[in-house]
């Protein structure tokens, strides 16, 4: 469902436009790097058109909502009604949320390595330090599982 | 490629190192020019591709000669048109919308793979078509899980996922013919006959030994080489045909022991190139069914566009 | 499970409950094999993929109601869905008109939807086990049919140009073949009779009407004054459904004892 496509990424397309503000997604082909100086750009809007929304699914009454891709629709009801052919053809569901995509504010991936601690943190944890080194590295490795790379 | 001010080199170097060191880059990241031309191409065909091959499996989910089968069908060819919604999402995200894409594919401007401009004349083609013609993709496919490409590289598990069930159902369907009355295994036999060549062209010509090729490579937008996939695919997919006593249409392929490959007879690549300009027996004719639903559904279009600005308070950000 | 006809002791009652299941098969093999012709041709990537699911939701339920005649009488369901000729099928016209544009599938699922998922109500208070459980579990499907045609219905009829026009004009081709969905054969006397079906075809006819009204003018849509097309439930059928039944079986007829 596309009325009027209109903006997309906000990525120009191969030929930089000078007045549009420098945003990760608007950073492409231009060769603008993101800035990294203090206060300096580590979130922006994800970016996308009026008409993507973002599909929410929830599997069994006690999860969580979990992000499963996007539909376009025209509002949100349309949308609700296409997510659920889309995307719980599968899986299980009792839930969909929808949100429009250009609303979801992401931190930039440079910024990643924000969220790596720099110290010991293991007084979050409880328990012996053995269990504490434990569930520390079990953690992160859940982050990243080997069958997603 | 369209002229673009040049990238930055610094940038450029530091992508690729972090290419070439196995990282995955994600949606909304610099990116150097032509990596977003070469993977917005390859995206962008996938997804056409998706589209356009709905369109010869179609024709037999009204025919399909089972309820269970007509299901089945409905349910496959439905993925497909789902992967297609999929993939022209993660085309966006390199920076062309939707409505673009389609456009030029209803123009006939945009390309789809070779297999989707041939004819599936028969039931048996449906067969043919879930082994052999998925099984081509699920090589590449399964591949390119691997890209650099990240949001490429996820959408593609998820297809990869679904593709595995349709072979699964295409084994049945062949199953059955093949162990069937004398006329579904001749049905079968001429299928694969017919699909053949175009099957064994779908991988494309072995790849030139060229700096875009290394390029490429470098930047994880090919994983493996067309070769290579192709191999892989006969590997697999030879063995289905001797099981069922059935005869692969080459009479030159042949398996080398001492080099572990499959040798065949050279398919003409003139044909593939020709197919891929929009020269195939079905070309045209899918083309001009693609451009009537399209004209036909112009007023939906318009009707939803102008139903949304009328009713403002759902579309206020 | 034993099918419900086993159930079934009085031979007049068991046929005329036989002839409802049919009607109920009948109708929904043709309409799902109406809607999986949008497959691949939608107006929108994610309403095609939608409709198709509609499709193989309604060529599920057909199953689930050929199975219980197929156990019963020791037939292949395909034989039973594929194999009569078409004054045998007791299917409404409305199902098997061709999908004369999306706005005409539209109506037709509004207009169909509203009057299945009644039906399949009065199949639950049947008493006739395994069908009414059945049934009941199936009304959890049609309510997204529904859903999804209520959706589209004002989209088109609300943003249309040229006002409702299109959509109107849709409606008042579907109006008399919608109307023969309620066409009476001496079996409903005998069920309704007999406590097995609740409400009278008319009375049925009455209550679909207050149903789709306020959707219909909701949207700007005015009910139309026509009569009824009676003769599907009677097995009289257009020559849209010989194309579709000799398109439909074109290979199962090739070679009807083969496993396909």
């Amino acid at each position: 469902m596309t009325p009027g496509g209109g903006a997309h990424d906000g990525s120009p397309r191969g030929t930089g436009d000078v007045t549009r503000p420098q945003t990760p997604a608007g950073a492409g082909s231009t060769g603008t790097p993101a800035r990294h100086d203090a206060g300096g750009l580590w979130e922006h809007p994800l970016g996308a058109a009026k008409d993507v929304w973002a599909v929410f699914v929830q599997g069994r009454r006690r999860d969580t909502h979990v992000y499963a891709g996007d539909v376009h629709a025209p509002d949100a009801e349309m949308a609700l009604v296409l997510a659920k052919e889309n995307y719980t053809r599968r899986d299980p569901c009792v839930s969909l949320w929808v949100v429009r995509a250009d609303q979801i504010h992401a931190t930039a991936q440079d910024a990643a390595e924000m969220f790596v601690p720099a110290t010991d943190k293991s007084y979050r944890f409880g328990g012996s330090y053995r269990q504490q080194r434990r569930v520390l590295q079990s953690s992160y490795q859940a982050a990243y599982r080997e069958e997603d790379q | 490629m369209p002229p673009v001010p040049p990238d930055d080199p610094e940038m450029a170097a530091r992508f690729t190192l972090r290419v070439q060191g196995g990282e995955q880059i994600e949606a909304g990241e610099w990116l150097p020019a032509e990596y977003r031309f070469e993977a917005l191409r390859l995206i962008n065909m996938h997804a056409n591709s998706e589209i356009m091959g709905a369109l010869p499996e179609r024709e037999w989910i009204p025919r399909a000669p089972s309820l269970a089968r007509k299901m089945a069908l409905t349910a496959k060819v439905q993925d497909e048109v789902g992967h297609g919604m999929l993939l022209y999402r993660v085309a966006e995200t390199l920076g062309r919308s939707r409505d673009e894409m389609i456009a030029d594919l209803v123009a006939g401007k945009a390309r789809f793979h070779n297999v989707f401009h041939y004819p599936a004349e028969t039931w048996a083609d449906v067969a043919i078509i879930q082994v052999f013609v998925d099984g081509a993709a699920m090589q590449t496919q399964g591949a390119l899980r691997s890209c650099s490409y990240a949001p490429y590289s996820r959408v593609l598990k998820r297809i990869c996922y679904e593709e595995d069930f349709h072979i699964q159902l295409g084994l049945d369907v062949w199953r059955s013919l093949a162990e069937g009355t004398p006329r579904q295994r001749a049905m079968l036999q001429d299928a694969l006959r017919r699909w053949w060549t175009p099957i064994i062209h779908f991988f494309g010509m072995p790849d030139r030994v060229s700096p875009h090729t290394e390029k490429m490579l470098a930047w994880r937008i090919k994983v493996k080489s067309n070769e290579e996939l192709r191999q892989q695919f006969l590997r697999r997919f030879v063995p289905v045909i001797l099981e069922y006593g059935l005869e692969v249409p080459d009479p030159g392929l042949r398996w080398l022991d001492d080099e572990q490959r499959y040798v065949y007879t050279e398919p003409d690549w003139e044909e593939l190139k020709r197919v891929g300009r929009g020269g195939g027996p079905k070309s045209a004719e899918r083309l001009a069914l693609r451009q009537r639903f399209h004209e036909q559904h112009a007023w939906v279009r318009e009707a939803v566009a102008r139903w949304l600005h009328d009713h403002a308070q759902d579309a206020v950000a | 499970m034993p099918g419900v006809l086993t159930g079934i002791a009085d031979p007049a009652l068991r046929a005329a409950f036989r002839e409802v299941l049919l009607r109920v098969a009948d109708d929904e093999l043709v309409i799902g094999h109406r809607h999986s012709e949008w497959t691949g041709f939608g107006p929108d990537i994610e309403s095609d993929v939608a409709m198709s699911s509609i499709a193989q939701e309604e060529l599920g339920h057909a199953r689930v109601f050929y199975e219980q005649i197929a156990d019963d009488e020791g037939l292949d369901v395909d034989r039973l869905a594929f194999g009569r000729t078409p004054a045998e099928y007791r299917h409404a016209a409305l199902l098997e008109q061709e999908n004369d544009g999306w706005e005409y599938t539209i109506v037709r699922l509004v207009l169909y939807e509203a009057f299945e998922t009644a039906r399949l109500h009065l199949l639950a208070a049947s008493g006739q086990q395994p069908v009414a459980g059945l049934a009941q579990t199936l009304t959890r499907e049609e309510r997204y049919h529904m859903l999804f045609a209520e959706t589209w219905l004002t989209r088109l009829a609300r943003g249309a140009a040229d006002g409702p026009g299109r959509v109107q004009r849709a409606l008042e081709a579907a109006w008399p073949d919608a109307l023969g969905l309620f066409e009476a054969t001496p079996a409903d006397a005998l069920l309704v009779a007999q406590g097995v079906t609740a409400s009278t075809p008319s009375a049925q006819r009455a209550a679909w009407e207050e149903t789709v009204r306020p959707t219909l003018e909701g949207c700007g849509l005015r009910l139309p004054p026509s009569t009824a097309r009676d003769g599907g439930r009677r097995g009289v059928h257009t020559p849209s459904f010989d194309r579709l039944l000799d398109q439909m079986t074109e290979v199962w007829r090739s070679d009807p004892e083969a496993r396909w």
